[in-house]
């Protein structure tokens, strides 16, 4: 277990009669990638936010690094980069404008490392930040907060803009890279598969909550897709315990389920079915059937 | 609801953006007209005939203005507002027509309602179609001015032409026959006075249609590209070439010296240069116009204009921004590491040593000008007086009086700022509490004016009594709160003294050289006096402390 870098506890936020943060509870240690998952509007944004002082906590605490960003600004964000989801860079300047405007701020950082980055980019030091598109502002806005090797990383929406090749390379790269030195990684994402690609630990917010949080590899262990046939025809979806999700029809059907497999069977095996095949769900299965259409939804439609 | 046409739709739109301002149009009219007439009600026949005359201008003033609300929600951007708009399945002429036939209309409908009140109530002949017609025709003419173009400066040239004529004529149709001993347009000679030729209304009519024409011409080239696009720049944002006009390196030594070189080139040099600009703007204006009587209005109206650009120009030193009527910090400063007040501090000290010689360009360009200007004997009076105040201080109360300056200037932009950024924050509770600070003064007025001409006198008198302790109170509050938040430390405080105690002795120094003797004065009104010298220790805390409020919501 390492050192804890990000320790959120019974966390709430809310904007006028909305909750945006409902009790949220949150750890992270170095050395470690977190991938946060969520539907729009579940939460991920407001918890970023916190964690890097833009918001203040109705109820709860938030300490990063074990400080409070509220309260020390300075302290925490001179240890953190930062890749907002809207890019928000001034469009005035020019790239290299906003390389030296950040460097100034952060005695590491490592000019080559910027200088490697852009050229790797392709970006122009020389532009202007209103000529870049959405992707070249996503990129510049990626060297600024990596190029003084923080100690936390957190990226809001990284892939959004960039392309497949940038994405899947460079992004994947420098994330491995931050988190192989020691360091940590907190990103965002509505891609299933880029959060199952880069995280050690993924986190599922659903309508300002917490669903899920843990190791990846624990949190695929712990639920399986299986394939079941019963004897008996069904119109609606049988009550399957652990099923989280289910498909189909008729005798055939595809459950999501948590829990041991021998129990699914067994709870199967009571309603005159079987389990034809099961394997590990995607984090995209376990997403959708906790976040997303779960049971009771499938049993009401 | 329901909305059956694409017209109907639009015009429940506009209504939706505007409709609070309409309303605070409606108030204002209503209740300052009515606030002024009740409270010279009791006095002789020419001062309450005087009251009408300014209860009408208070009734014609806000529609001056244009419309706030749709600046905001479009960011200020030139051009067309509602550029989101383009791709309605419309066509330009209605996505045009619409919004500007209702803005138009509006301010000429609120002037009419407003007006008919204050005729009602009070009796006198408050002019009711020929001044709403103009009022449209003004509208109409901003409308076609800010939508046409995507160039602030030609849409700012435009619209104070467009009321700088607007003006003239006023003066010219008002003024138009002498009366010795009173101005020339007394209530009794409205219905003479306002009643303007059947000609006026066709050439209001062909007012509306060019500028419905130009606009609808320049909004379809926006609308599918052709015209220069200036859309990304946030309001108050400068143009992007202002900024880069001042080219030097961002020094990478200190964050301090970075956040300097960013404050500087995003808005205090652009500032500065729009303030040079300005001073040498205006003595051209009155060149041009020295020799033309009707357009020397002009001149003193673009001369007040340029003090007021700086002021509003420099004010927004921690660069709230606004999207769509959204009100926020930027995100990128937020998230840098640099503590709240050495960020808020920074800010206001960069704005304010941009600001104040802008100010004295600008100043200096139209002090000069006065002293051409024909005709206004008044204005040379008042040149005389300033200068001979100006002439008899000593060399150390003129000292006193730089220092007044520019921390006065620094206070203002610190505390500017901090009420912007609390606005941004807060905007619903300060709305409330502006709304019933209005409130409260217009029911302070009316009651007060039963007291006849001691009414004046009852109201301002307690306000002494107010403000001391206000200042002192919302000074401890927030030196409590700036401490328990750590936002200030403690070096940072002996500063702060440090600049309250100059500023106070400047103050004091000025008030001797003014000829007052704090010491036979009431203790009450020898602390009120003293009262602004806390300003600058209470702007040093609330300046960090509603900085730190929009950098952590």
């Amino acid at each position: 277990m390492g050192q804890i870098v990000i320790d959120v506890n019974d966390l709430s936020r809310s904007f006028g009669t909305k909750d945006a943060l409902d009790h949220v509870s949150f750890r992270a240690n170095d050395g470690q990638v977190y991938g946060l998952v969520g539907a729009n509007g579940a939460g991920k944004t407001t918890l970023l936010k916190h964690l890097l002082g833009l918001l203040r906590a109705t109820t709860g605490s938030v300490r990063v690094f074990g400080l409070d960003p509220v309260r020390d600004p300075v302290g925490v964000l001179s240890r953190v980069g930062y890749l907002s989801e809207e890019r928000e860079l001034p469009e005035w300047m020019r790239v290299d404008e906003l390389m030296r405007y950040t460097q100034a701020f952060h005695p590491t950082w490592d000019a080559a490392y910027a200088r490697g980055l852009l050229e790797t980019f392709g970006l122009d030091p020389s532009k202007k930040i209103k000529e870049l598109s959405k992707g070249m502002r996503a990129q510049a806005g990626l060297v600024a907060a990596v190029a003084h090797r923080p100690e936390l990383l957190i990226l809001d929406e990284p892939s959004s803009g960039l392309d497949a090749v940038v994405r899947r390379d460079i992004l994947d790269a420098i994330v491995r890279t931050v988190a192989d030195d020691g360091r940590t990684v907190i990103f965002s994402s509505h891609l299933l598969d880029e959060v199952e690609r880069m995280s050690d630990h993924v986190t599922m917010m659903h309508h300002g909550r917490v669903t899920l949080s843990g190791a990846l590899d624990d949190v695929r262990r712990g639920y399986q897709r299986s394939r079941v046939r019963f004897v008996e025809h069904f119109d609606q979806p049988p009550v399957l315990e652990t099923a989280l999700a289910m498909e189909g029809g008729g005798r055939t059907w595809s459950v999501v389920h948590s829990g041991s497999l021998e129990q699914f069977r067994y709870s199967v095996l009571a309603l005159g079915g079987e389990v034809v095949e099961s394997r590990d769900a995607t984090l995209e299965e376990i997403f959708l059937a906790r976040a997303g259409r779960n049971r009771q939804q499938v049993e009401v439609a | 609801m329901t909305l059956r046409s694409p017209v109907f739709a639009m015009l429940w739109e506009n209504w939706r953006l505007t409709q609070l301002e309409a309303a605070w149009r409606l108030v204002l009219g209503i209740v300052g007209g009515l606030a002024i007439l009740a409270v010279f009600s009791s006095q002789r026949e020419v001062i309450k005939d005087l009251s009408a005359a300014i209860a009408l201008v208070l009734v014609v003033l806000p529609h001056f203005l244009g419309w706030l609300s749709i600046a905001k929600l479009n960011s200020g951007r030139p051009g067309f507002p509602l550029y989101l708009l383009y791709t309605r399945p419309v066509r330009t002429a209605v996505l045009v027509g619409v919004p500007m036939a209702y803005l138009t209309v509006l301010p000429a409908a609120i002037y009419l309602v407003s007006a008919l009140l204050l005729r009602v109530t009070s009796g006198y002949p408050f002019p009711l179609l020929p001044v709403a017609a103009w009022i449209a025709a003004l509208n109409v003419v901003y409308a076609a001015t800010n939508w046409s173009t995507r160039n602030r400066v030609i849409q700012m040239l435009g619209m104070m032409v467009a009321s700088g004529a607007w003006v003239s004529l006023a003066n010219h149709r008002l003024n138009a026959e002498e009366i010795q001993g009173s101005y020339d347009w007394p209530p009794n000679l409205w219905p003479t006075r306002f009643d303007f030729p059947l000609t006026d209304y066709a050439l209001i009519g062909a007012i509306g249609l060019a500028s419905f024409g130009v606009a609808v011409a320049r909004v379809a080239r926006q609308r599918h590209g052709d015209a220069p696009a200036a859309m990304m720049v946030d309001f108050p944002g400068f143009p992007e070439w202002l900024v880069n006009l001042f080219q030097f390196p961002c020094p990478t030594s200190s964050a301090t010296r970075a956040q300097v070189w960013f404050d500087l080139k995003s808005s205090g040099l652009p500032v500065l240069a729009i303030g040079l600009l300005l001073a040498i703007l205006n003595p051209l204006v009155f060149a041009i116009t020295r020799p033309i009587e009707f357009a020397r209005p002009f001149a003193i109206m673009f001369a007040m204009a340029s003090v007021l650009a700086m002021l509003i120009l420099g004010v927004n030193a921690f660069g709230i921004r606004w999207r769509q009527g959204r009100a926020y910090a930027s995100a990128f400063e937020a998230t840098q590491a640099y503590g709240t007040a050495r960020l808020a501090g920074i800010k206001v000290l960069v704005r304010s040593v941009c600001v104040l010689p802008a100010l004295i360009a600008v100043g200096l360009s139209i002090w000069a000008c006065l002293s051409f200007m024909v005709g206004e004997a008044h204005l040379r009076s008042w040149q005389h007086a300033i200068e001979g105040a100006v002439g008899v201080l000593t060399g150390y109360q003129q000292v006193a009086l730089a220092v007044v300056a520019f921390i006065g200037v620094a206070v203002m932009v610190a505390s500017v700022a901090a009420i912007m950024a609390l606005a941004a924050r807060y905007p619903r509770p300060l709305n409330i509490a502006t709304c019933l600070y209005l409130l409260s003064w217009g029911l302070a007025l009316v009651l007060l004016a039963q007291a006849g001409h001691r009414g004046i006198g009852l109201l301002f008198g307690p306000t002494r009594f107010i403000d001391a302790p206000a200042i002192v109170l919302a000074t401890v509050y927030l030196s409590w709160r700036v401490f328990a938040e750590r936002l200030l430390t403690l070096r940072w405080a002996c500063g702060v003294v440090l600049i309250s105690a100059a500023f106070g002795a400047a103050w004091v120094t000025l008030l001797r050289a003014a000829g007052v003797q704090l010491a036979g004065l009431p203790t009450m009104d020898a602390v009120w006096m003293l009262s602004p010298a806390l300003l600058p220790l209470m702007v040093s805390v609330l300046a960090p402390w509603s900085l730190s409020r929009i950098r952590h919501i």
